[in-house]
């Protein structure tokens, strides 16, 4: 991790010589990808013929496809909708980490008056908070950001802090030798060190924030994956449950890859795992 | 996934100082909610006062922990058998390295999907009593253990395994003597982190369909809106969830000596 973030990524090794190779072993990968999960439908598929698996337990893919092409609009709409609590609770929980994280590293006083309280707010089970979250917002999108929000914001604010206090001293003192204000130092040293720990955390909590956003919906509501997926019980349509389940999963699997992506951008000097 | 940030690892060392400073912050807190509850005179949907709340916990103590013992066994069975499942499959994947090509990816595709989004389907498959709580639980335990003792395994120094094989060790008695004692650290951690996860699990599922539990309480509380009651159970929910990540602490600390 010494000096690192000086290392230019193309001048590492084991980097491709130039884009189009860059590009060309994405495509491949991504192809893979698609063969491995097209044969994992058509597995699922031949299974369920085979042993007559009843659609009332586990329904064929084909017919989740064709239930999802029939009628796309409430599907696609609720995607959009809890693509949108999930966004803003997990933006708004990750910027408030970073801060409280910062606050924290800043200030041991109130770190220590304030954290015990940060762990209890955590076993409280987010769903009971969740309907008191709804009677303080209203029915509304902001009410579901609201319980993202609090699911993100705790294990970005942990790891903010592990990954400050990771800094070498030595770093440390050698930059304040040079004169670096303790903005530089913030900006130049520190919160470049506790980048990579701080993208463990984002990427924990964008499947959390997924999880809060779905539940939030649970309350009462019109739109959204949750809406579909309790709808989907109570007229005990299995069908429509699974095609739920797939766009969720699409959901959570996007979201994750973008802030994974991120993270390869903006800590391309590699993170320690 | 895999790296569930440490809450403990976060925690200032319990000096005398830090503790006194966290009580002390524990209670500025709590009279810091009873005076703005009292002060300004909120009506109990809003914020009830905490004195109020641990009133209403008192007096209506009976169902709180009937239904507290029935989430804690529900989290307690499903949190179990999620954990063997977990270790069951980590050990299949380390004695069989074949079978890594198939399992890995079968978790990892199952767990795409939020874990909360498959209680109607497992409410519809196993009915509204305790299997599907056992079932859900055991599904969002069992996922976080077999990819933290899958790592701890996969952490052994290469060497040692050379060293040990070098002595005609097999498989199993590497995984024995070797293996678990490295992994150990790292399925305590994966373990504690579950412990909290289970009992919110079971609540979440219990609020969608449940003959009993602190979920079916909340929810029953939020339809005649009764929202002391609501803050009463949240109460003991979270203090269920503080003893049961205590006890796994508490195990952690006396089996793991060398940490």
């Amino acid at each position: 991790m010494s000096a690192a973030p000086l290392v230019h990524p193309a001048s590492g090794p084991g980097v491709p010589s130039s884009w189009a190779e860059f590009a060309a072993g994405r495509l491949v990968r991504f192809a893979r990808g698609l063969a491995v999960l097209v044969a994992v439908f058509a597995a699922w598929e031949a299974l369920v013929i085979l042993f007559a698996i009843r659609p009332y337990y586990v329904p064929r893919p084909t017919a989740i496809f064709a239930a999802l092409l029939q009628t796309p609009a409430p599907y696609i709409q609720g995607f959009l909708r809890t693509l949108s609590e999930t966004l803003i609770g997990f933006i708004s929980g990750a910027l408030f980490g970073v801060g409280m994280g910062l606050l924290f590293f800043r200030a041991r006083a109130l770190r220590e008056l304030v954290f015990p309280i940060f762990i209890v707010s955590q076993t409280i089970p987010v769903i009971a908070f969740g309907a008191l979250v709804v009677l303080w917002f209203g029915n509304t999108l902001l009410a579901k950001a609201a319980i993202a929000f609090y699911l993100t914001f705790f294990p970005v604010t942990v790891n903010t802090l592990l990954g400050l206090e990771s800094v070498d001293p030595r770093q440390e003192a050698l930059l304040r030798s040079f004169g670096a204000s303790p903005g530089q130092l913030m900006r130049r040293l520190q919160f470049p060190t506790a980048l990579p720990q701080i993208f463990v955390a984002l990427r924990l909590a964008s499947s959390l924030a997924l999880v809060g956003a779905i539940v939030g919906e649970w309350f009462g509501d019109t739109v959204g994956l949750g809406v579909l997926l309790l709808q989907g019980m109570y007229t005990e349509n299995v069908v429509s449950i699974w095609a739920t389940l797939l766009v969720s999963a699409l959901l959570g699997t996007g979201f994750y890859s973008a802030v994974a992506f991120a993270e390869r951008v903006l800590v391309f000097w590699g993170a320690e795992q | 996934m895999s790296a569930a940030p440490d809450i403990i690892a976060a925690v200032p060392r319990a000096s005398g100082r830090t503790l006194q400073r966290g009580v002390l912050g524990m209670v500025l807190f709590v009279l810091a909610w009873e005076g703005v509850a009292r002060g300004f005179q909120l009506p109990a949907y809003t914020l009830p006062a905490v004195s109020d709340i641990l009133a209403s916990i008192y007096a209506k103590r009976a169902i709180l922990f009937t239904a507290a013992g029935f989430t804690l066994t529900e989290a307690v069975v499903g949190y179990v058998i999620g954990a063997l499942i977990g270790v069951g499959l980590a050990v299949i994947i380390t004695l069989v390295p074949l079978t890594r090509g198939v399992l890995l990816p079968a978790a990892t595709a199952i767990n795409s999907v939020p874990v909360v989004a498959y209680s109607p389907l497992i409410l519809l498959w196993f009915g509204i009593g305790m299997p599907s709580k056992f079932v859900m639980v055991a599904l969002a335990v069992s996922f976080t253990v077999f990819l933290s003792t899958l790592a701890g395994f996969d952490r052994v120094d290469r060497r040692s395994v050379d060293l040990l094989r070098s002595f005609g060790a097999g498989r199993l008695a590497i995984l024995w003597r070797l293996r678990l004692p490295t992994a150990l650290p790292l399925m305590a951690a994966g373990l504690r982190v579950s412990t909290v996860r289970s009992i919110i699990v079971a609540i979440v599922t219990e609020m969608l369909g449940a003959y009993g539990g602190l979920g079916w309480v909340i929810y029953q509380a939020v339809l005649q809106i009764d929202f002391v009651q609501v803050w009463g159970a949240i109460f003991v929910a979270s203090a269920a969830s503080l003893a049961f990540f205590g006890l796994i602490g508490f195990a952690e600390r006396r089996i793991i000596f060398w940490k």
